[in-house]
């Protein structure tokens, strides 16, 4: 890019910063919790593209470390008394640990069955978590003990403060992704993501790199978990590891930029709130018309714009960009 | 004048086919060795074989005093071997100076330093103006260099080149020849695989030739050409009788 | 007990003929179009889908019902490939794993809109008979599956092996440039591939349907027992994935009958485990490294 378009990118990074910001104050409820929706979906995707998006891994079991953090900070709330605080890094821990045996034989596979793998870890986990009576409810799941105003227990009163925190975690999701992009991991994640083979032709671990980025992947995914049942006051197995999860995850990477540091989020802005609006017009009663808009608007990113929301806007400053010069061309001509 | 690499009784056999068979060769630092043979002679298995992409049935492989057999290519790379492919493997999505930092990182993980030799590869091939262009707009042939740039930037002491020639235009072929004997004259051991004879007889200091997986000969480039199982395997059995005519040039 | 484990063997074998057609489709098309389709379990609840309606409105036994489940599923095949599929074919992983799980996505909640989630039967005078061969209870609905299952196998082999079509596709399979130098037009090869395997799909579909419910999610069950079974049988291998589905069938039903009633998906999941961790590259496997 060039510099000027970088200039300008540091103002449109302000005032989308400004805009984040107030949103909770100038919108009522339904539309703050849209907000926060929007916020946590962009966060677990923005864990999802590190994996599927400049590593080209493509899980579509990634609801296995949104549940691990779920229960995790669960189990420690409320059999322990631990603050959700605490038990969201714990559950964060837990999916790392996790990460390396999945990773160790799902990596065997490449390209479909990588997919195919972390869709049955997430269905196994969730089997797991339906018999575990004793310690993790079953199948009936069990709702958070409503503590009122909380925060050192991550309950509060009012959305605003889960709205910061979502945004925080985003915040947070972007600088680890703006870090690993600008370092020798992201020349190295993308390689193996490029040709596996020919990256480790030039001295790039693939294994290895795979390994560490999912440990990062799992660890972010797992702290959406907590929040998210934080935040509904309610876990069971279908909500922890519910495919749903892992194909948005991966669905507003792929329409809003797949491998982009921002992908994720414009991918986030266009679907929570056209799935949020869809259902209040349809009721809520009729299941399947999210996924089945879903389904159609991601063939048709498939078919027509591989690259995306950032595919689009890239085209169109491209073609800015070069009608801006046409135009400079053009002046000394015209005297 | 140590010995680079030494390959011995190195096998392999996929199902049915025995893709190679028995190899033994030796290239001393500096060389620069040819390994020629028909199509499906089992050079670019052997490669393969070499830098950890297949694991031999049999055989050692031993670079600079280190047993290659069992380590992964990315160690293989660490150790001084590079390769190039022989359908260049570009990523497509980085840039020509993205890629060949990729190559540089191995040896520092700066990103300044690894711009800087990257670039010193990038002016190497000739591709500098190129540099900021996506890899995957790049032609077959900037393609190749862009091949070549990154194995080099990784600082290589023995370098493994799979037809880097293939569909040249003769001043392409000269191009090439001369990068690669310019790679010679600093010291890099080079194992050359490549059917363009012209380009063969000017760089390599010995050649070994395959068939069928097996070595059939090997020796310096006059004794090669000259050489009746050599020809035998390349045009059949009715040109042998070349020995007896005297000179021949293929 | 030696019966009890037998006539475990015994169902497992009759539904491991149903897994096989879902999964050599799916192998058929990953040989052909190298492809993975995620959507194949669908089109095995569409197949059931198509036998029920024909069943409740026209009264037509499900098996009778394969005359137009297997020809109608052939054209969406060929639909498929030719419009979505061809597209993404030169694009790279991404997009080729999305597109089919999109559709697959897609299928499944148009028919949750549709028909809804209930669970969905058909009865047939055969329905709850049972033959009895040595102290082995074999269900009729089932048997009569199998038999037709492994009809419709050996008449692919014979297609694959015994008509240029099947040849032809064959030699696309091992080598798409060089068939294409032999005149070999690869989209046509494709789209009768395609359709192929959807039309075992729909096969399955349709015997399924004499004993098995139709609801929407039905697809996944099988689509993930086909996937194992391509990976166990070696990716590709046709006659790999009959073996291996067959296989998965029996230890899914000694699962059940020794482990609990729902062990099915630990089954499943233990043998990818297995298979990953001690053969990656399947029980027929060749050389990955």
């Amino acid at each position: 890019m060039t510099r000027e378009l970088v200039g300008r990118g540091g103002v449109w990074l302000c005032v989308l910063a400004a805009i984040a910001l107030v949103f909770p104050l100038v919108s009522n409820a339904f539309a703050i919790d849209i907000g926060i929706r929007v916020l946590l979906f962009a966060f677990i995707g923005v864990a999802w593209n590190l994996m599927g998006g400049y590593a080209k891994q493509l899980s579509l079991g990634h609801a296995a470390f949104f549940g691990l953090g779920a229960y995790t900070s669960t189990i420690l709330l409320i059999r322990f008394e631990i603050s959700p605080w605490v038990g969201m890094l714990a559950g964060g821990v837990v999916a790392m640990l996790a990460s390396l045996p999945i990773g160790a034989l799902c990596f065997r596979l490449r390209g479909p069955y990588f997919a195919i793998a972390t869709i049955a870890t997430a269905q196994v986990l969730m089997l797991l978590f339906l018999k575990f009576r004793d310690f993790a409810w079953g199948a009936e799941g069990t709702t958070i003990p409503n503590l009122g105003d909380a925060p050192l227990m991550m309950q509060f009163d009012g959305k605003f403060p889960y709205y910061y925190i979502a945004l925080a975690l985003l915040t947070i999701g972007l600088l680890i992704t703006c870090a690993i992009e600008r370092s020798w991991i992201g020349y190295y994640l993308v390689a193996v993501g490029e040709d596996e083979d020919a990256a480790e032709a030039v001295g790039v671990d693939a294994l290895r790199m795979k390994r560490y980025i999912y440990l990062i992947s799992a660890f972010l995914t797992a702290l959406a978990g907590t929040f998210y049942v934080q935040y509904i006051y309610f876990i069971d197995p279908n909500v922890a590891f519910s495919f749903n999860v892992s194909v948005e995850a991966a669905l507003v990477s792929i329409v809003g930029g797949i491998g982009t540091l921002w992908g994720p989020v414009l991918g986030t802005v266009l679907l929570e709130p056209t799935s949020a609006l869809l259902q209040s017009w349809l009721g809520g009663g009729r299941g399947g018309v999210q996924l089945t808009v879903y389904s159609l608007i991601l063939i048709a990113v498939i078919l027509y714009r591989p690259a995306g929301l950032i595919g689009v806007l890239t085209d169109i400053t491209a073609r800015v960009v070069k009608a801006g010069q046409a135009r400079t061309k053009e002046a000394p001509l015209d005297g | 004048m140590g010995e680079a690499l030494v390959v011995r009784n190195l096998s392999r056999r996929f199902g049915g086919l025995r893709a190679v068979q028995e190899l033994s060769f030796s290239v001393n630092e500096g060389e620069t060795v040819a390994l020629i043979g028909p199509n499906g002679a089992g050079k670019t298995t052997s490669f393969n074989l070499i830098t950890g992409y297949y694991r031999p049935d049999t055989g050692s492989v031993c670079a600079f005093g280190h047993e290659l057999v069992g380590l992964r290519p990315h160690a293989i790379c660490a150790l001084g071997l590079a390769r190039t492919f022989q359908v260049a493997r570009p990523f497509g999505k980085m840039t020509v100076l993205a890629n060949v930092m990729t190559g540089a990182l191995l040896r520092d993980r700066k990103l300044d330093v690894a711009r800087a030799k990257a670039g010193e590869a990038i002016d190497f091939v000739g591709l500098s103006a190129k540099q900021h262009a996506p890899a995957r707009d790049l032609t077959t042939i900037d393609q190749r260099r862009l091949e070549l740039a990154r194995a080099l930037a990784t600082q290589p002491r023995l370098l493994l080149l799979d037809e880097v020639m293939a569909g040249l235009n003769p001043a392409e072929i000269d191009q090439a020849v001369g990068l690669v004997g310019k790679l010679a004259r600093r010291g890099l051991t080079i194992v050359i695989v490549e059917h363009v004879m012209r380009a063969i007889l000017t760089v390599a200091n010995h050649i070994v030739v395959l068939d069928h997986g097996q070595k059939i000969a090997e020796g310096n480039p006059k004794e090669i050409v000259a050489n009746a199982d050599v020809i035998r395997a390349y045009l059949g059995t009715g040109y042998a009788h070349a020995e007896t005519a005297g000179d021949s040039r293929c | 007990m030696a019966t009890t484990i037998a006539q475990a063997v015994v169902n497992g074998l009759l539904i491991g003929g149903i897994y096989a057609l879902v999964s050599i489709g799916v192998s058929l098309i990953f040989g052909v179009v190298k492809i993975v389709n995620f959507a194949q379990g669908e089109f095995v609840m569409i197949g059931m889908y198509i036998s029920f309606v024909l069943a409740t409105s026209f009264g037509i036994d499900p098996l009778f019902s394969l005359v137009v489940s297997m020809p109608a599923l052939f054209v969406i095949g060929v639909l498929l490939q030719h419009f979505l599929i061809r597209r993404v074919l030169a694009l790279g992983d991404m997009p080729q794993i999305f597109l089919t799980f999109a559709v697959s996505l897609l299928l499944l909640n148009l028919a949750l809109l549709f028909f809804t989630a209930n669970y969905r039967t058909v009865q047939t005078p055969y329905s709850d008979t049972a033959i009895q061969i040595g102290g082995i209870y074999v269900a009729l609905a089932k048997l009569i599956a199998f038999v037709v299952a492994m009809l419709l196998s050996a008449l692919l082999w014979f297609f694959l092996h015994a008509t240029d079509l099947g040849k032809a596709m064959r030699a696309a399979a091992q080598n798409r440039d060089v068939a294409m130098l032999m005149g070999i037009n690869p989209d046509r090869v494709f789209c009768v591939a395609v359709g192929v395997a959807l039309a075992l799909a729909g096969a399955a579909g349709s015997l399924l349907m004499a004993f098995y419910p139709a609801y929407p999610m039905v697809g996944q069950v099988f689509v993930l027992m086909a996937f194992v079974a391509v990976v166990l049988g070696t990716l590709g291998n046709i006659s790999g994935a009959l073996i291996a589905s067959l296989m998965m069938g029996v230890a899914e039903s000694l699962g059940i009958q020794f482990v609990g009633a729902d062990s099915g998906l630990i089954v499943v999941f233990v043998m990818l485990l297995l298979t990953l961790a001690v053969r990656p590259s399947g029980l027929f496997g060749g050389w990955t490294r």
